[in-house]
């Protein structure tokens, strides 16, 4: 196989980086998490609306990270990850408003929710991962419009279109040094921050950690080659299963911290087949397998979505260049398109994604020379 | 007890039939030879030892025990590598990687860094290449790795699919000296090869298929010098 003739980096066989990228890109956790955990102390904008948005991109990048195991690691296509978004979201909320006995307090809930979520994902995974490819495509994706429907149709159980609510804060009733810690959370959008932030950061690490472990080894393996992993005496059956269940349960802490953060579910559209998409479409974007990657992509479709489109929209307004208010002169009337030529592009000049993972840059090299 | 016995294999694909009532036996450490033409069916008959192609009727017994109908991943544990034809490595993970994968199922992490120790010591160019990507090795040094990893976990009985194939004579004599070095270590080997010239003259035994049948058995060097296996298989 022919290699440029520059400087390769033996670990990794790709072309040596040098100095401060290098260094970004071992530590740049630490960076990032140090800059967010600052960023409420010196920007008062997120003590309000912003301070919302921002919690729900990193509910965002929980939910990517999750599905990253399936789709990253493991190589299996899932269409659906937004129905089990959904379902940590309802599961949540079931435990905790009022109108269920449940009520079983804010920690112990999401712990619960996370755990019948992962079941949720072994139920669905078990019949059907020997399927592959396509078909498992069509599978994930039928059950997240079957949720949907699901969710807004047993309006007894999931309130409908209205959804479930109220979903109280974390340690509503709990005083801290006098403070009510539920008031806190529900008056100040900070503590969410802090919280989404804190679990993000968890999942972070514990994804780093899973990479280099057995198990992550693993679905590397059976994405790799099946056939030679089950020769290492791998089973590749228990473990896409244990992929799915991983990519389920994670989804489903996002979920749990969705409805948290607003304190209800929303309606079921909220967890519908583009949700699934924007969240895949992340993770393509970024790099497939790439923690970094991933939380990329997130960054620049969700800031994309909240916060480049309505400033665009406000700007046209503003320049009256649109008074008749039609959607071909509207920057939101064109975001889908601006979005899908975005990939075309990148799967064009980059398929590897923004920040690739050093085993599928190598691969892609060699198909793209 | 042979450490294993296939009697009477039968396996195919579909509405085709590949093995018919094939029976072969191998001593413990006993290197045996499987030679026959492309499409005979000696890539159908490792698989179906080893659990990957489901065998139709018969019964392989390893150390007296019948694993037939059990998952790969199971035969494996049991003690039965498998070096898969066309070397099998993952491109996209380094050298050690795949090294460690080949312990998979050694619940002994300590075991097999010396396991994998070991494997270097055979194919000393794996220890110089360990943090590279197995997809950047060349066809030789993938096969040295293919075998290395199998020998990671430290099977009782090694399946080996053409480990020649494709490989400059001087590559396929360092592979064919580590394979012939492996009865030493009271490893059995069942060696499917299309170079039936080399692989006769490391065999204990050999067992000749075609199409999907045993036709002659015999030691390797009888069979060497068997006339009609001269004129089909060796070129003369």
């Amino acid at each position: 196989m022919p290699r440029p003739a520059t400087a390769v980096d033996v670990a990794t066989g790709l072309p040596a980086r040098a100095g401060v990228l290098a260094w970004l890109r071992e530590r740049w956790e630490i960076v990032a998490l140090a800059v967010l955990a600052l960023a409420p102390l010196v920007v008062p904008a997120l003590g309000g609306a912003l301070g919302g948005q921002m919690t729900t991109l990193f509910i965002y990048c929980i939910l990517a990270l999750g599905l990253n195991v399936m789709v990253g690691y493991t190589g299996l296509v899932h269409l659906g990850i937004a129905a089990f978004f959904g379902i940590g979201a309802y599961l949540m909320a079931i435990l905790t408003v009022p109108m269920y006995p449940f009520q079983i307090g804010w920690l112990a809930a999401a712990v619960v929710s996370v755990l019948l979520t992962a079941g949720i994902g072994l139920a669905l995974g078990a019949p059907t991962l020997r399927l592959r490819g396509d078909y498992l495509a069509i599978v994930t994706l039928g059950f997240g419009e079957v949720v949907k429907v699901t969710l807004r149709n047993l309006e007894q159980i999931t309130g409908g279109m209205k959804g479930l609510n109220p979903v109280p804060p974390p340690g509503a009733g709990v005083k801290v040094a006098g403070i009510d810690l539920g008031l806190a959370f529900a008056i100040d959008p900070r503590w969410f921050y802090y919280l989404s932030l804190l679990a993000l950061a968890g999942v972070v690490v514990a994804m780093r950690r899973l990479e280099h472990s057995r198990l992550g080894r693993a679905w590397v393996a059976v994405r790799e080659d099946e056939l030679a992993a089950s020769a290492m005496g791998i089973s590749a059956t228990r473990v896409k299963l244990s992929a799915f269940a991983m990519s389920s349960a994670v989804a489903g802490l996002a979920g749990c911290l969705y409805a948290g953060s607003l304190s209800t579910t929303a309606d079921p559209n909220a967890y519908d087949f583009n949700r699934s998409i924007m969240v895949l479409c992340a993770v393509i974007l970024g790099g497939l397998g790439s923690i970094p990657g991933t939380l990329l992509g997130v960054a620049i479709l969700v800031g994309f979505d909240t916060v480049l489109a309505p400033w665009a929209d406000s700007l046209i307004q503003q320049m009256n260049i649109n008074p008749l208010g039609s959607s071909l002169l509207s920057f939101s009337g064109w975001r889908l398109a601006i979005f899908g030529l975005a990939l075309v592009l990148v799967m064009r000049y980059r398929p590897e994604g923004l920040v690739p993972s050093r085993r599928l840059a190598a691969e892609l090299r060699e198909a793209h020379p | 007890m042979p450490i294993l016995e296939v009697r009477e294999l039968e396996a195919g694909y579909g509405p085709i039939q590949a093995l018919h009532r094939v029976s072969i036996t191998v001593e413990e450490g006993e290197l045996v030879a499987i030679i026959g033409a492309n499409g005979a069916g000696k890539t159908t008959l490792l698989m179906a030892i080893s659990g990957i192609v489901p065998a139709r009727g018969g019964a392989v017994l390893f150390r007296g025990q019948k694993i037939t109908g059990r998952q790969p991943h199971e035969v494996v544990r049991l003690g039965i590598g498998h070096s898969p034809e066309g070397r099998r490595i993952f491109p996209r993970l380094t050298v050690r990687e795949n090294l460690e994968l080949g312990g998979f199922a050694q619940v002994d992490r300590g075991q097999v860094g010396r396991d994998i120790d070991e494997a270097c010591g055979l194919f000393p160019i794996l220890g110089d290449r360990m943090g590279q990507l197995g997809g950047t090795l060349s066809g030789g040094e993938q096969q040295m790795l293919a075998l290395g990893r199998a020998l990671v976990g430290r099977p009782r009985l090694l399946l080996l699919d053409e480990p020649s194939l494709g490989l400059a004579p001087l590559v396929v004599a360092k592979i064919f000296e580590v394979i012939a070095g492996l009865s030493a270590r009271g490893i059995a080997v069942v060696l499917v090869e299309q170079n039936a010239r080399a692989a006769l003259r490391l065999a204990a035994r050999g067992y000749v298929l075609e199409t999907g049948r045993i036709t002659l058995t015999g030691s390797g060097s009888s069979l060497a010098a068997d006339p009609r296996i001269r004129d089909a298989y060796l070129g003369e």
